[in-house]
């Protein structure tokens, strides 16, 4: 069976998780290709017009994959890390994607609770109702994580070349910082800028629970209260337009930055493909603080 | 002199919640709807990209604060939903302001909350005062639904909106159970003195969606009203008195949609709790289709969470079941024209349907 899977959310979040599990019970994964400028186009006809980006790029990555799937992945994500939860829009993701876009096809879906009962057991689950058998599907299970660990460990090696000198923090969710369409101008503009920058990542789920609920908020947050002024030039947030969680928190984080000396930039993304903006804010950013620095040096 | 307190707006139920403060030895400081000073106030100082009651809420407090209101109270809410962190936050959008206003959750830190660890009243003027506010919730309840029914009716338009603002009036004086139990026997009597035409047949629309804009009547720029004096019987699914009861289990003469059974109907098209009223609005719809009203108006603050969220479901239902469903987002820059344009179209649509038949007049179950 091509089981289809939108290169958007739950993708991010959980990387090659889901390629190696569906392969490994025997079925073909369909990815869809690199967010653009195109996916967009596509959602922005049919998706509601309230909706944050993401979601918007959620929706054309599955207009992308109708039809030349089987079904289509879509679970129902209530919490990623124990004790605490997700944005309310995705409890409602296949509720919302079944009466909207996707309407007719069939949808594969779980429910992903972690409060209530761990990752690995969800995904044993699934593999039993796709008919594997046990066997296999603890296999598969097993080969899912140990895949996505080797992410997270590219990731962090990845990270480790740049710590030796002073570097700019990239804030966002995992659906937006490996997004092509989002993250992308903004990484390439810091390439050419030659400023190091680390994208946060979110392989540790060992957070101690506070006030904030949301796991992935909770994750920046942490890493903000514990970050060192002198290894960091500063922290660019991507928050992207209408994303009602961004606009509660950036103004915390902006607070704590403000707190601890660190310069702090936020960069809202919407759908307008202009990257001009972004090249000016980024180029002003980085040139300010290198003035800054020569000043102090002086 | 007692320390006073602000308390959120909750339109109507205002009244009711500043008698319970009352007997918590708290002098209450509340208005049923957020004035467009403190709309203005709110929106200068709150971040640009957050829902409209997180602004209205601020700006009251900041209203609260010149007024020298020393103490402000705010809810929390159990779920995903931005509301969990609006106390939080408007704790710090006032200090970083400079202002001296302490803010209070309702939420358990320990054995009871914070609010009342301040004031520590004593237990017993507290639970009469509780019992006369959950009396006068009841009374507002009855309040709502007899305007709602008596508006689209009224021969001279106007009349009863202003015998509710008499009757809140007169309510928010009342201080002993006992008079408020009678207040609000009589009011049935008072309501069927204004003139009615019963001839007429108003259509039966549903009101759904988020609590502050279902209630604020500044926020929701007077919908209720609007809609009732064009001749629309209008239902309003946030009533406080069912809601406490649905969720809490407190029968207070409310056995029909409770939490649980407002999830079964949901079940098909939405499987969980999204936040907010999200759920309750999916089955409302649902439940309305049946119960053969005319249409719903789903109303939510510009980029709500939960409730954009749920909008292709209502989409869904609405073609399933065959009701139509009127979408309005509200933020700082909707105009009372715009939306009154908007909503006076889709009457039109209404009434033409109606008139070919189309509109499920002849189904006329209740809920």
């Amino acid at each position: 069976m091509k089981i289809g899977i939108p290169r958007a959310f739950y993708y991010h979040s959980y990387p090659r998780l889901w390629e190696c599990f569906f392969q490994r019970l025997g079925h073909e994964p369909v990815v869809s290709l690199q967010s653009s400028q195109k996916t967009l186009e596509m959602a922005c006809a049919q998706t509601e017009t309230e909706n944050c980006l993401p979601q918007k790029l959620f929706d054309g990555h599955l207009l992308s994959l109708i039809g030349s799937v089987d079904a289509i992945f879509v679970p129902r994500i209530l919490s990623i890390v124990n004790g605490h939860n997700c944005c309310p829009r995705f409890g409602a993701l296949p509720d919302a994607t079944r009466a909207g876009i996707a309407r007719g096809v069939p949808l594969i879906s779980i429910e992903i609770n972690e409060t209530a009962a761990p990752l690995s057991k969800t995904l044993r689950n699934l593999a039993r109702t796709l008919e594997a058998d046990r066997r296999t599907a603890n296999l598969a299970v097993q080969e899912a994580f140990a895949a996505m660990e080797e992410f997270h460990r590219e990731e962090a090696h990845r990270q480790q070349e740049q710590c030796d000198n002073r570097r700019f923090l990239l804030l966002g969710h995992p659906y937006t910082l490996h997004d092509q369409f989002i993250a992308d101008p903004i990484i390439q503009k810091m390439k050419k800028l030659e400023a190091p920058l680390e994208r946060m990542t979110f392989a540790d789920n060992n957070i101690k629970p506070g006030d904030i609920l949301w796991c992935v908020f909770n994750k920046m947050y942490h890493k903000l209260q514990g970050l060192d002024p002198h290894a960091y030039a500063g922290v660019i947030q991507i928050s992207t337009f209408n994303c009602g969680a961004d606009s509660m928190m950036v103004e915390r984080f902006q607070r704590v930055c403000r707190n601890k000396g660190v310069p702090y930039m936020l960069l809202t993304m919407d759908e307008h493909s202009g990257k001009t903006g972004v090249d000016t804010r980024l180029e002003v950013f980085v040139e300010s603080l290198s003035w800054q620095r020569v000043r102090a040096a002086k | 002199m007692k320390e006073r307190l602000a308390i959120p707006n909750l339109g109507n139920y205002t009244v009711a919640l500043a008698a319970m403060v009352n007997g918590m030895g708290a002098e209450p400081w509340w208005s049923t709807y957020t004035n467009d000073h403190a709309m203005a106030l709110g929106i200068a100082a709150a971040p640009e990209s957050v829902c409209l009651p997180f602004k209205a809420h601020l700006g009251h407090f900041i209203e609260a604060d010149d007024a020298g209101v020393e103490n402000a109270l705010m809810v929390n809410s159990i779920g995903a939903c931005r509301l969990n962190y609006y106390r939080g936050m408007l704790e710090e959008t006032l200090k970083d302001m400079g202002r001296k206003i302490r803010i209070f959750g309702l939420g358990f830190d320990g054995f009871k909350p914070p609010v009342f660890r301040y004031f520590d009243p004593p237990l017993i003027p507290l639970l009469r005062a509780v019992y006369i506010g959950v009396e006068k919730i009841r009374a507002i309840d009855t309040i709502e639904m007899q305007t709602a029914c008596t508006r689209a009716r009224e021969i001279n338009t106007g009349e009863t909106s202003l015998l509710m603002e008499r009757c809140l009036r007169e309510l928010s004086e009342i201080h002993t159970k006992k008079e408020v139990r009678l207040f609000r026997k009589d009011l049935p009597r008072r309501f069927a003195a204004i003139g009615i035409d019963n001839k007429r047949d108003p259509l039966r629309i549903g009101l759904v969606g988020e609590v502050s804009l279902l209630r604020d009547r500044q926020l929701n720029q007077n919908l209720e009203q609007i809609l009732g004096h064009r001749g629309v019987e209008i239902k309003n699914f946030f009533l406080l008195g069912g809601e406490i009861g649905n969720n809490f289990g407190i029968t207070m003469g409310y056995k029909k949609n409770t939490a649980k059974q407002l999830a079964v109907v949901a079940k098909p098209y939405l499987g969980c709790e999204v936040g907010g009223h999200s759920r309750d609005s999916v089955a409302h719809t649902i439940n309305c289709a049946h119960a053969g009203f005319d249409a719903m108006v789903h109303v939510c603050p510009a980029g709500c969470m939960p409730e954009v969220s749920i909008r292709p479901i209502l989409r869904r239902v609405s073609e399933d079941m065959d009701i139509p469903v009127l979408h309005l987002s509200f933020d700082e820059h909707t105009c009372a024209l715009g939306m009154a344009t908007r909503v006076e179209a889709f009457l039109d649509i209404l009434w033409s349907r109606r008139r070919r038949c189309l509109g499920r007049t002849k189904r006329q179950g209740r809920i």
